[in-house]
């Protein structure tokens, strides 16, 4: 249950981001999110709605892009997904692998809007 | 307009405990993150090592709770320099925390930093504190299907210390499925099977932290 602190990560780096492109809003920010990354999407989302209030990221679209935890296997190179009740690999029934990706947690990119365009920008829903 | 960032969320974390980490290697410091749930036996884990070594591995400790300073109290007894943080509700440490603790505890001098976090098996996995290890301490009376509904945070530990090994005959737990599993999913991760209570296994435990401190002091700075 760090979300809110994490959330606040996210904030301040997408609003970091916009300044320093000269942006007037933010519309967009994406996530890439393992599934090891002990983060729960839904929760960041709604710490983020109330977090950017006031912001130029106030109502921006959050975009979870859920990576999942994906090993090597050691002995025969498979690449999988552990199944419940086990890791072993499904190919081999290889015991020693290595994971590769599932603990991803980054800002992937923003999408932000400039002064000139801002004023279309209507006041949307969550 | 998009903007690429791939700028990871706790980036101020992993800064801080890049510089931690950095100092700690310099100090020829072995700096052990431990881990695991509430009543697991982390303070009993750490107890018993200061008691045996504390003084040959010029142990330190930091302690890390929602509240009270119950658990520094119990390691003072022994009388190796120890901390307490509270950290007011949150459920990990983080950097920052033991960057502050830190500034109350002389680190110069000591082979061994041992970090206890904050009671839980999810939130710890996230922060890094700049350790050179991290170990999970786990208990029989947990059940033996942590490994499976917590594989983050034991995919990450150089060590898994089994507690409660003296009451295995009471105890409906599968040791040989735990031993599996936790093989599978991380087969670098030393098990060591311990008793707090009884002894029995420390002996391990503590031979498997002297090694690490060993090697932090010969790739140090002195």
């Amino acid at each position: 249950m760090h979300e809110l602190a994490a959330t606040q990560s996210i904030l301040s780096l997408a609003l970091d981001e916009a300044a320093k492109a000269g942006a007037a809003s933010i519309t967009k920010v994406s996530l890439r999110v393992g599934e090891w990354s002990t983060i729960e999407p839904d929760c960041v989302r709604f710490c983020f709605d109330v977090l950017a209030k006031g912001t130029p990221a106030e109502g921006a679209e959050l975009a979870v892009e859920l990576v999942p935890v994906r090993y090597e296997c050691e002995a025969c190179g498979l690449h999988y997904t552990p199944a419940d009740g086990g890791f072993s690999c499904p190919g081999c029934s290889g015991r020693r692998g290595k994971l590769v990706s599932g603990r991803e947690l980054y800002v992937d990119s923003i999408e932000v809007r400039h002064a000139h365009t801002a004023r279309s920008k209507s006041s949307r829903g969550k | 307009m998009r903007i690429p960032l791939v700028r990871r969320v706790l980036e101020a974390n992993d800064l801080i405990a890049a510089e931690l980490r950095a100092g700690f290697e310099k100090a020829g410091l072995f700096a052990v993150n431990v881990m695991g749930s509430p009543g697991a036996g982390k303070t009993s884990l750490i107890e018993q090592t200061v008691e045996h070594t504390g003084s040959r591995l010029r142990i330190g400790v930091i302690e890390g709770d929602i509240a009270t300073s119950l658990d520094a109290d119990r390691i003072a007894r022994f009388g190796v320099p120890v901390v307490q943080i509270n950290t007011g509700g949150a459920c990990h440490l983080d950097a920052a925390m033991v960057r502050k603790a830190l500034d109350r505890l002389e680190v110069s001098g000591l082979g061994v930093l041992l970090i206890e976090n904050v009671g839980n098996l999810v939130c710890p996995a996230q922060f890094d504190l700049g350790e050179a290890c991290k170990v999970v301490v786990c208990s029989l009376p947990e059940g033996d299907d942590k490994v499976l509904k917590y594989p983050a945070i034991f995919s990450l530990a150089s060590a898994v210390v089994l507690n409660k090994l003296d009451l295995l005959e009471h105890l409906k737990f599968d040791l040989s499925g735990f031993r599996r599993h936790l093989g599978e999913l991380n087969p670098d991760a030393v098990l060591l099977e311990v008793s707090c209570v009884s002894g029995e296994g420390l002996e391990r435990w503590m031979e498997w932290l002297e090694r690490g401190a060993r090697n932090a002091r010969q790739s140090g700075g002195r």
